[in-house]
């Protein structure tokens, strides 16, 4: 089964070399893309000497656009299966193996690893939220298990294995600005078979959060009002099942 | 007719003098949209909307009593606060018209920016594809021009 992984990157020159070494060593059969969102730094010449191959977006485009160009690049290149995961490395390689190989049995459409799962073990060095975030995380669990009457405990995980039901639904349509949380409903309004995993996730190496009480109490807001929309977005004709 | 035409009566106080400066204005404005087209400087598309307003301003500066009809339809018996309304929401209509446009093509020039990045990306999948097969030729041949090309590699 042809696979490809990709890893969304802006200005992370300093970590993109050991994520991919880390999924070479964890999934060596997969085909390796990194997307560099238009990074100011060394990142796409990191990826390239450490054996990727790079998509420069020629500007800062976010996250969604740059998941999405992911997407296109499986979806094009005939892929059947393809995951993705941060830059950062705070998702070990061996967790992503485990969601391909979620997709690859044909058990689900989309596969979603979880930090806050109840299978999953915590360990010394292991991902901790902080106050603040754990406050929007609930509430966007909470809206999110509404709107798609799917119980989901990581909306905002950047881990994810998916099959070419996905690929074409999202190179369709990816929020720019919620990329996570309404893909998520998208696909459930789909009617895609969407699964969580529980998976262990890293401290990050280095840098700090975005986001500021005030940051996050408009970061909410606006999540709450994609997902409002959402709810009476039309359906996708391709990607029906 | 003869109260669309009365400008000096009722609750439309426009002096003859206002009236030729807004047809003036009026005229001055069209001719500057079809200008702005003429020289590629504005899209056909995008002018319609503008030549509109430009025809509703010179109605109002030739027939001010056109504004009070208008008013008594709106039910408003002041007539200013008719016109400051309709120009508020004909305004209020472009902004947004204005942003629907904007989203357009933010979202065409992300899918520009995509289409590229992954043309790209492929060409330099292939160029490696042909150099590696390049190095294997020259291997076949003689085993000190494999390793020369892979240095040059």
């Amino acid at each position: 089964m042809r696979t490809l992984v990709f890893i969304p990157a802006w200005n992370e020159e300093a970590s993109v070399a050991g994520v991919i070494a880390d999924v070479r060593k964890a999934i060596p059969e997969a085909d390796l893309l990194v997307v560099d969102d238009g990074s100011t730094d060394a990142t796409a010449e990191r990826a390239r000497e450490a054996g990727a191959i790079v998509a420069s977006l020629p500007f800062n485009q976010g996250l969604g656009a740059a998941l999405q160009t992911g997407y296109l690049y499986a979806l094009r290149n005939d892929y059947e299966a393809c995951a993705h995961l941060d830059a950062d490395g705070q998702h070990p390689a061996e967790e992503v193996a485990r969601l391909l190989a979620e997709v690859t049995a044909d058990r689900a459409d989309l596969v979603i690893g979880s930090r806050y799962h109840s299978g999953a073990v915590a360990e010394s060095g292991d991902y901790k939220p902080t106050f603040s975030r754990r406050i929007g995380i609930s509430v966007f669990r909470f809206f999110l298990t509404l709107a798609t009457r799917q119980r989901f405990t990581d909306t905002t995980s950047g881990m994810r294995a998916a099959n070419r039901r996905v690929m074409s639904l999202f190179s369709w349509h990816y929020s720019p600005d919620f990329a996570e949380i309404e893909s998520l409903q998208l696909a459930v309004r789909q009617g895609l078979r969407v699964e969580e995993l529980p998976v262990r996730m890293l401290e990050r190496a280095g840098g700090s959060s975005f986001l500021t009480p005030l940051r996050s109490a408009f970061f909410i807001f606006k999540g709450l009002v994609v997902l409002l929309v959402g709810q009476f977005r039309p359906r996708h004709a391709e990607a029906e099942r | 007719m003869s109260l669309v035409f009365a400008a000096e009566t009722g609750q439309v106080h426009l002096t003859s003098q206002t009236r030729i400066v807004a047809a003036v204005l009026a005229l001055f404005f069209m001719f500057l949209i079809l200008e702005l087209i003429r020289r590629d400087r504005l899209q056909e598309r995008y002018s319609v909307i503008w030549f509109v307003a430009g025809l509703g301003m010179l109605v109002g500066a030739a027939f001010p009593g056109t504004l009070e009809v208008v008013a008594n339809l709106m039910g408003v018996r002041n007539t200013n606060v008719a016109l400051f309304s309709i120009v508020l929401l004909l305004l209020l209509g472009l902004a947004l018209n204005f942003s629907v446009i904007m989203s357009r093509q933010a979202a065409q020039i992300t899918r520009l920016a995509q289409e590229r990045a992954i043309e790209k990306a492929l060409a330099e999948v292939r160029q490696d594809e042909a150099q590696t097969s390049l190095g294997k030729d020259a291997g076949s041949r003689s085993s000190s021009a494999t390793s020369a090309t892979e240095d040059a590699a």
